[in-house]
């Protein structure tokens, strides 16, 4: 997963239920030096809470990103990460860097 | 006259010219003649009393020799062992972080090992004995169902029957030992691992076992203990406030502080039961522990006994008032009468 175009990511989720596996994964995916690149927001909720776990995120370009983890699964995330980080790199190469 | 040499019979024709004759097995009649053939019973129904493998090792269904199986072994034994379990997520720690991380946590409990001696608690330190390791999510999961849900009814009379003692009738049967291991108990065991087959969703922790995953093993529920690594490892300021940096300034070290970000509270396991973030730290703040819970209670019913035997005293020390008022009383008027009387004559 290319990462480098991330500076903001806030996941919410209940570790309980079964789905929020896909966020856990997310935040298992990240460097390990992530905290000091980019922001990261973790909020836990409560055993009993049946609200379904989300990820979002802000990219270098300032787009946003609402990722509904439970239905995207961790492939699905990860491609629609990729997908947008690629542009931002081609974007970078063309201008010069 | 016929010839006094007779031809040479069939058997040693066939072995003269092997290749001519039929595969056949060979039959030792002799040998059969000889050893008497064990009985019907004797093929297929005893055993002798001999212990086919040591007693600590007995046989097992899954092979023993895999990393994987003994994986499974310690981590039930884990479970079964440690009442008290924080599970951690761990997000891509660094070598030093985790060193770092150790270190400031082994202080934290040994400075609460310090304090629980001076207050006098004669309980044995735990500090040694709570260790901070990773798991496999998996092999946890499994050993997870074994010792949750697999309990075998107590052993009777197996082990009543020693092998090796000459007492023991040789008619007598060795209770497990077939070599398919039927009548096994233990973690591994074929009876362990069809009991929790379809359980594999079933427990309330099973989907916190996945990703990268940590354990914090307590070997006893010791609150004082859990609130001083808690406010090490997820500090959170009303009643797990992390150390000030002139108290342990270590903690406040880049590493430390950069591993303790990607360290991750999910939940806890309290004597079999699950908890989630705000139920361990629930735990963590019971003041004093399981002893300081005892003296709460003790001390509430003491002052209700205290109560109640006031009350039930009031009213008899009340009608001691009374009668001992009414005595002292006529005391008075008997000396005054007393003090009367000499006058008279």
């Amino acid at each position: 997963m290319i990462t480098r175009f991330i500076t903001e990511v806030s996941a919410t989720f209940n570790p309980f239920l079964p789905r929020a596996k896909t966020a856990r994964l997310f935040l298992s995916f990240l460097p390990p030096n992530a905290r000091q690149t980019m922001k990261i927001d973790t909020k836990l909720l409560p055993k009993t809470s049946r609200e379904s776990s989300f990820i979002q995120l802000k990219f270098k370009d300032g787009k946003q990103m609402k990722l509904d983890a439970e239905k995207l699964g961790i492939k699905g995330v990860v491609e629609e990460v990729d997908r947008h980080s690629r542009i931002l790199s081609r974007q970078e190469e063309l201008n010069g860097n | 006259m016929p010839p006094r040499i007779h031809p040479p019979s069939r058997t040693i024709c066939s072995l003269r010219e092997p290749q001519r004759s039929t595969p056949r097995q060979r039959q030792y009649a002799t040998a059969t003649a000889i050893t008497p053939a064990a009985s019907y019973g004797q093929m297929t129904a005893s055993s002798p009393p001999i212990a086919r493998h040591p007693p600590t090792q007995p046989p097992s269904y899954k092979p023993p020799e895999f990393r994987k199986s003994q994986l499974l072994r310690q981590y039930a034994s884990l479970l079964k062992s440690t009442p008290l379990i924080l599970l951690f997520q761990h997000n891509n720690l660094k070598a030093n972080e985790w060193v770092g991380i150790r270190r400031e946590l082994s202080a934290a409990l040994q400075k609460v090992n310090a304090v629980r001696a001076a207050a006098g608690h004669t309980a044995e330190p735990l500090a040694d004995a709570i260790k901070m390791q990773i798991i496999q999510t998996g092999i946890f999961a499994a050993a997870l169902r074994v010792v949750e849900f697999y309990k075998p009814e107590s052993q009777s009379s197996s082990s009543s029957i020693d092998p090796t003692d000459p007492a023991t009738p040789s008619s007598a049967t060795v209770p497990v030992f077939s070599s398919s291991g039927d009548g096994l108990t233990h973690t591994l065991s074929r009876a362990a691992h069809e009991a929790v087959a379809d359980t594999r969703t079933a427990h309330a922790l099973a989907p916190l076992l996945s990703g990268p995953l940590c354990l914090l093993t307590f070997p006893s529920v010791s609150p004082q203990h859990m609130k001083a690594a808690l406010s090490i490892l997820s500090p959170s300021p009303p009643k797990f406030p992390a150390p000030t940096r002139r108290a342990n300034p270590g903690w406040h070290d880049a590493a430390i502080q950069s591993g303790l970000q990607k360290l991750l509270l999910l939940g806890a396991r309290v004597e079999g039961k699950v908890f989630d973030v705000d139920g361990a730290k629930w735990v963590g703040s019971i003041d004093g522990g399981l002893e300081g819970l005892r003296a709460q209670l003790v001390a509430m019913l003491t002052s209700v006994g205290g109560g109640v035997t006031n009350t039930l005293e009031s009213a008899g020390r009340s009608i001691y008032f009374t009668v001992e008022g009414r005595r002292t009383m006529l005391e008075d008027e008997q000396k005054e009468a007393s003090g009367e009387m000499p006058k008279k004559p």
